[in-house]
Parts: C-alpha cells; structure tokens; sequence
C-alpha cells in the first residue's frame, strides 16, 4: 500500500514534470533563443487548456463548445489558439524592446484570466469545464496514470526532438545572431521582427498544448487550477536554473524546481494550519531569492547554452 | 613652450584586440595639434587613449607632470584635460545653461566666472541660455559641446572632429573658436576628417595610418609633403 | 446621464485614482529614463509602504495621512536596499535580466507583506463615509487629500529636478548618461536618489489606494499594468506626461463602465498602452522609446 501510494505519486510528479517541461521548452524558444520576455506564461498556458477543453469536452447547458472532437484535434487546438493570441501581442510590441513585451504579456495573461471569470457561456466561469477526455481514461486508475505518463513523455519528446533539430538548423542560428548582435544582424539585412515574432508564436504554442496536456490530465480546468502568478514565476526559474538557451536544461530545470517545489509543499503541510498558510509564502519568497542567487552566481544555469558553431565564433569574436 | 602631454609608445585598443601601435605624440602649452589620417587608422582611438576609455597595454601617457595612464576619466576630467565626443555631445532636452552647469558638475564654488568665460567665447550661446540643446543647429550644438568642455577650466581640451558635417561657414568657425579657447590659455588637440583645412590652420600634425605614427611636423611641412599628400589629401 | 452625474460618478472617481496612478507612474518613468529597464517589482513596493503605513496607523494610533511620511521614508530605504543588494551587480548584463530580477523581487515582497500581514483585506479606518456635496459635486475629504498630495509631491519633485544640482545630474543622466559620465556625474548617487524618489512615491501610491478603497496584497500588482500605461501614455521620461498619463488612464478606466461590463474596467489600461505602443510610442510628451 506504502508503495503503491508512493508509485501514484511518482506518476503525478512525472506528469507535471513533463507538462512544466514542455512549457520551459516553449520559454526557451521565446527568451533562450530569442532573447523575448513573457511575463504571461500561464495565460497562454490557460488559453490552450480551454481551447482544448472547448473542443473536445461533451455539450453542456449554456455555453458554447462541447464538440466532442478527438483530443487530438483539441491539442493542436491549444496550440493554434495560444499562437494566435500571441500574434498581435508579438506584432506590436515586438518592434520595441523586450521591456515593452514583459509589461505587455503581464497585461493579456490579466485580460485572460478577466476572460475565463466572467464569460460563462465560453468557459463556464468559476464552475470551469469538467469531465474531458482523457486518452486511455478508461484503463485502472494507476495504468491510466501510467498511459498518460508516456503520452506526456511522447510529445515532450516530439517538441524536444522539432525544438532541438530547429535550433540547430539555419533558422536557430539566426536567432542567436540577432540575440546577441542585433546591430550586426539587421545590417546583413535579417527581418529581426519578423524573426522574433515566429519565435514568440512558436513558444506560446508550446505553452498552450502545455495547457491542453494539464486539462485533459485532470479532465478539468477551472479559473483557480493555477495560479498564474506562481505558475508564470516556475517556469521562468525552472528555464534559468536549468540553463537557458539549452533544451535538456529546460527540461532537467523543470523536474529539479518542480520536486523542490512540490516536496516543500508536502513538508509544509505537516505544519500546524497557522504555520502551513504563512510557509506558502515564505517558499514563495524562497523561489524569488534562489532566482536573484542564480542570476547572480551561475547565470548560465545549470546545463549552459551548448557552444554550437556559430556561436563559438561569435563569443570568442565579442571578447577580441 | 613646455610640454603638457606626451604619449609614448602607446599600444591598446578595445577588448583585447590593439588598434594603437607604439603611438608617441606631444601637445605643448597653448598649441594645437591635430590628428588626421584615413578612416581607421586609429585617429579617435588615440584621443580616447588619453581620456582613459582604452585598454592601454604599453607605452604611458604622461599630462602636466603625472603618468595618468590608466587612470579613470573622471579622475582625468579632475586633473584638466576635457573631451568633447564626436557625438551625442550635449544634452539635448535640457537648456544650454544647463548643459554647461552639468559640465562644471565636479567644481564647487562660484561658477559665474566659468559662465562669464564660456559665454564670451561663445556670445550667440548666451542669448539663447534657456533654449534646449537639442534644438539648436549642429554648429551651434558643437559650441555647446565645447562650451561644456570649458566649464572646468581645463589646461586641455580634446576635440573629435568638430567639424564633421558641418558646412563649409561653420567648420571656419569652429576653427576660429578653436583659436579664440587657445588665446585663453589652453591647449587643443584634435582629430580632423577634413585634413587639408585642419593641417592649415593648426600648429602641429600628426599624420597616423593603421594604428601607428606615420608623419608628424608643422601643419605647413605637412600639406608640403608628397607622400602626406598623396596618401589621403586627393594630390 | 446628467453632466453632473457623470463628473460624480465617473470624473471625479477617475481624477482619485488616477492621481494614485500617476504617484507610481512618475517613479516608473524617472527608473525607465535613469536605469533604463523596466521595474516589475514597482507595484509591490507600493504595497509594502500602504502595510508600512498600517502598522504605523495600528501602532500609534495615528492617521494614515501622519503616517503617511514613515512609510515613505521606509519605502524608499527598502527600494534603495532592494537595489543595492539584488540590481545593482546586474549592472553591467544586459538590462531585461534586471527585468527578470525584477519579476522575482515582486514575488518577494509580496510575499513577506502575505507573511507579516496576511492576505485578509484591511483598512486604515472602520466605517463608511459619506461624501461631502459642493454645488452639487459630491466629494470625500480623502478624494481632495489625495489629489492634492499628488500636486504637492509631484510639484516638489519638479522643482527639485529642474533646479538643484543633483535633480539636474538626474536628468542628465536620464538624457544622455555616457556624456554625464564624462562631465564627472557620479551616477552611484544619481542611482541612488533614483531610489529615494521612486520608492517614497511608490509608498504615497500605496497608501492613498488605502486610504480610498481597502489594503489587500495584490493591490500593488494590480496597479502595475495601469502605473505602465499611465507612465507610456504620457512618455517615458516625461514627469508631467507621467501625471497626465496616470489621470487619463483612471478616468478611462471609469469611463469604460459605460461601453464595457464593469468586470474589464482592468483592461482599459492595456488598451490603452496597445494603442500607443501601436500609434505613437513615444507618448503624448515625447518620452523616449527603449
């Protein structure tokens, strides 16, 4: 039983590593390739597992959606929904620097988060959408958890495998030249917005089909499935911790934070109920303090960016 | 005349790469000397040598009796040589007044003297004390600059090209007034795009190619050379 | 709608907030102009001082506005340690990592507010009060004190900047910080008052949205977007624009009650800073653009 308990848990963790993994992936496209600050991770996040849920879930009494369609199609769903909320954002703030772009994707992660509470008839509001599919749902609770574990492990995989092929290919290499020399990048006449937005758009779709993997594994999503504040910040210490610009550290990253996180969770709910409540706080402190310590003793995380060809060149070229 | 600057040997560039090879020059009280050569051959890069924005890796620079290589701008500013930059020179949103009230920054005391002074040299400045910098025209902007220069009250000023898109009025203006700081008692080096004008009328040259010396002597020896002229001023 | 009701209802609600808005968008702006980056962390700074207020409130039995100097000059020794320990060795890195600290230290002091004083509403003072009526305006005591502070402190700051020597090194540091450099500015100290200044506002902020609704500890975060918008609108850099940009967005976010359910009243401020990012990035006052 002790072990059965413990296995259960092991699966739960792997599914939320492997969903934060793929939403570091998608940070990792947007700020470690790309050099995009996105303050508003969870709305994207959000944004697909509604998307998804909308599509895919049974029809239900006033609101929209209930299509019943292949999870499937509600996963690329997610991602074409989340790309396509990140265009206009991309569009025009894109021109500007990255400053612009943080304030703004604080703001849509808000304006969707406003979405989700009060349109009922799209998302049910705080009732959420419940009883989505769950691919191999109908298997025994633990091979279920099991099955949704390698579905999960598969399509990080995938988005490892595209993510990791693209960076290495022209493309991941003009990136890093507009990254870290966007003077010298324009001049050899390089459509940087042009760039930057694909790359925006490109990780938002990640975050969204992130959202579709967290909704269809609870067969739920409501407006306080998570908090969008504490999910955007996990992400972005997972990225940094692990190494940005490096996929494997994306991923090594988001199960290093997401077991400190979760096993500081369960250690502080041994507390009395006064304490319980203020530890929340202080482990949120902690997270905030351990992202100040690793900008400023080990910036390149834990995995640092790979010294790919290009980018050998132009490191040693920027010291001479 | 005695010497107020002397650069010996100096190697250095930015990072680690060397722009400067073993460039020596001097500036004496009151003279001006100017800089010229082709794009790239180290001409600014010299300048900011001496105002301590390089990587100085051999050779010293000495000033008014102390080795100031390696010293930090501020400290240089403190000891009196000022630097006027090529551009971004002045602050554009804020009156003439106050860029010169800026450029007095690190002096204590009375500073209407230094206005007194600046203001003299400069007379279309002071009816328009109050007007913001930034809309004024770039002869009148490179006046500013200077003018800020002056503030402190320096034994020596370095200008990088001054003249640089200036018209044909302006760039005999800058001159003159390159004359007028001189006859206040300090010395001017500068670096100069437009060599035949510069080599007329300063006292000294220094013709530098690729990081070294190549030529040096008074502005007149200098337009009479061949090789100078032929090397960039078109024959 | 009478004239009368909409300046009652709407104008005047409008003119309060977005006086509070424009004490912390004058901060925002004067740390985007000096520093350079974008302060994430700008709204809870403005949540600690209206808690700092409050203790002092429940400590000394005092009201807010007497308290209202201890929590500004708490603030601002909070902002400037906040600098010296976690920004100020970013310095030399590329400016969105301090961005990205910044996001951190938010999280961080809202999390130490969530600690000390809980995540329960709370107010200064108990009760309702009713507004006054002035030829048929109906307006509370708070509402004058607040906008009337906003006047006075932003009033001191422009004095200070555009007549003292340090205020003047600010702005020239804002204008072109290499030239500042070299005329000998000592940009530490102008880092510093940069502090001071964003800081103390961000606490008069914080502690006029308390004294006007209630003290919660998203109250600060939720300010963030529209203080931005108010601080773009107006033109980065631009003190008065700050001031102009905070009163508009307030007003604009009553307004659009009007066209708009009352839950998107928070997106106004975005739209806002969309429109002008879109049509005119530098601002109405000509700021710069980052």
């Amino acid at each position: 039983m002790e072990l059965y308990g413990l296995l259960n848990y092991a699966l739960f963790m792997g599914v939320f590593i492997g969903i934060y993994a793929l939403l570091a992936l998608g940070l990792n496209i947007q700020w470690g390739f790309a050099g995009l600050f996105n303050a508003g991770i969870a709305g994207f996040f959000a944004v697909g597992a509604y998307t998804s849920a909308i599509l895919t879930s049974a029809a239900a009494e006033g609101r929209i959606g209930g299509f019943e369609l292949p999870v499937i199609v509600g996963w690329f769903g997610a991602m074409g929904a989340a790309a396509l909320i990140a265009w206009p954002i991309g569009k025009i703030c894109l021109r500007f620097r990255s400053d612009y772009l943080a304030i703004a994707t604080i703001g849509i992660a808000e304006i969707i988060r406003l979405v989700i509470k009060s349109e009922a008839e799209l998302t049910n509001s705080a009732r959420g959408i419940t009883g989505l599919p769950r691919p191999f749902g109908d298997l025994d609770y633990m091979a279920s958890q099991a099955a949704y574990l390698g579905i999960v492990l598969v399509v990080l995989a995938i988005a490892y495998v595209l993510v990791e092929r693209q960076f290495n290919a022209p493309w991941g290499r003009m990136m890093r030249a507009i990254r870290d020399n966007e003077d010298a990048a324009r001049a050899m006449g390089k459509n940087i917005e042009y760039r930057r937005l694909e790359a925006f758009i490109f990780g938002a779709a990640l975050m969204g089909l992130g959202g579709a993997l967290f909704a269809h594994f609870n067969r739920s999503i409501t407006p306080e499935a998570i908090d969008p504040m504490v999910a955007t910040f996990l992400v972005w210490i997972m990225l940094i911790l692990g190494g940005s610009g490096n996929n494997r550290g994306a991923i090594l990253g988001a199960a290093v934070v997401w077991i400190i996180w979760s096993v500081s969770e369960i250690a502080t709910d041994q507390l009395p109920h006064e304490y319980a409540v203020k530890a929340k706080y202080i482990r949120l402190f902690l997270i905030g303090l351990l992202l100040q310590l690793v900008l400023r003793f080990r910036p390149e995380g834990i995995l640092p960016e790979p010294l790919r060809g290009d980018l050998r060149h132009t490191k040693e070229g920027n010291r001479s | 005349m005695t010497t107020l600057l002397s650069l010996q040997a100096v190697t250095g560039g930015y990072g680690d790469a060397n722009i400067l090879h073993a460039v020596s020059m001097t500036v004496s009280d009151r003279e001006i000397v100017v800089i010229v050569g082709p794009n790239g051959a180290g001409k600014s890069t010299a300048m900011k040598a001496v105002f301590g924005l390089l990587n100085v890796r051999g050779g010293s620079i000495r000033f008014d009796g102390d080795d100031i290589t390696g010293w930090v701008p501020n400290k240089i500013v403190q000891r009196g040589i000022c630097y006027v930059p090529q551009v971004d020179n002045i602050f554009r949103e804020m009156t003439i007044h106050e860029n010169l009230e800026m450029g007095a920054f690190l002096r204590k005391g009375d500073l209407s003297a230094a206005f007194d002074r600046v203001y003299t040299l400069f007379p279309d400045l002071k009816e328009r004390r109050k007007t913001p910098a930034g809309s004024l025209s770039g002869g009148q902007r490179q006046m500013v600059a200077m003018g800020r220069a002056l503030m402190l009250d320096p034994k020596l000023l370095l200008l990088d090209e001054p003249t640089a898109g200036l018209s044909p009025k302006y760039m005999e203006q800058i001159f003159q007034i390159c004359r007028d700081v001189r006859g206040t008692g300090v010395a001017i080096l500068l670096v100069e795009q437009h060599a035949k004008q510069a080599l007329e009328f300063a006292d000294r040259g220094y013709v530098l190619a690729a990081g070294q010396n190549r030529h040096e002597g008074t502005g007149a020896n200098l337009l009479a050379d061949r090789e100078v002229a032929e090397m960039f001023l078109g024959g | 709608m009478d004239f009368l009701e909409l300046v009652n209802f709407y104008i005047i609600p409008g003119l309060v907030i977005g006086s509070i808005y424009a004490l912390g968008a004058v901060g925002i702006t004067l740390v985007f102009a000096i520093l350079r980056y974008a302060h994430l962390a700008h709204g809870d700074l403005a949540t600690l001082g209206a808690f700092l207020a409050l203790a002092v409130v429940t400590g000394f039995g005092i009201s807010p506005l007497a308290a209202l100097p201890i929590a500004i000059l708490g603030t601002a020794a909070v902002a400037v340690g906040i600098d010296k320990v976690f920004y100020e060795h970013l310095r030399e890195r590329p400016k969105i990592v301090t961005v990205m600290a910044s996001l951190g230290i938010a999280l961080m002091v809202r999390a130490v507010v969530q600690v000390i004083w809980g995540v329960d509403s709370e107010s200064y003072v108990k009760g309702i009060v009713r507004p006054d009526v002035y030829f048929g305006l109906r307006i509370r005591d708070r509402e004058i004190y607040t906008v009337i502070a906003m006047i006075a402190l932003v009033g001191v700051l422009q004095v200070f900047l555009t007549q003292s020597k340090w205020g003047k090194a600010m702005r020239a540091m804002s204008d072109n910080p290499n030239l500042a450099l070299l005329s000998g500015i000592d940009n530490k100290k102008v880092v510093m008052l940069t502090w001071i200044i964003a800081g103390g506002l961000c606490a008069a902020a914080g502690v006029f949205l308390g004294i006007n609704t209630e003290l919660k500890s998203m109250m600060g975060w939720n300010m963030l977007l529209p203080m931005f918008a108010a601080a773009i609108l107006g033109g980065v850099g631009r003190v008065e624009g700050a001031v102009l940009g905070g009163l508009i967005v307030g007003v604009a976010e009553e307004l659009s009650v009007l066209v708009l359910p009352s839950e998107y009243k928070a997106a106004t401020a975005f739209a806002i800073l969309l429109f002008m990012l879109l049509v005119r990035p530098t601002g109405l006052l000509r700021g710069k653009v980052l």
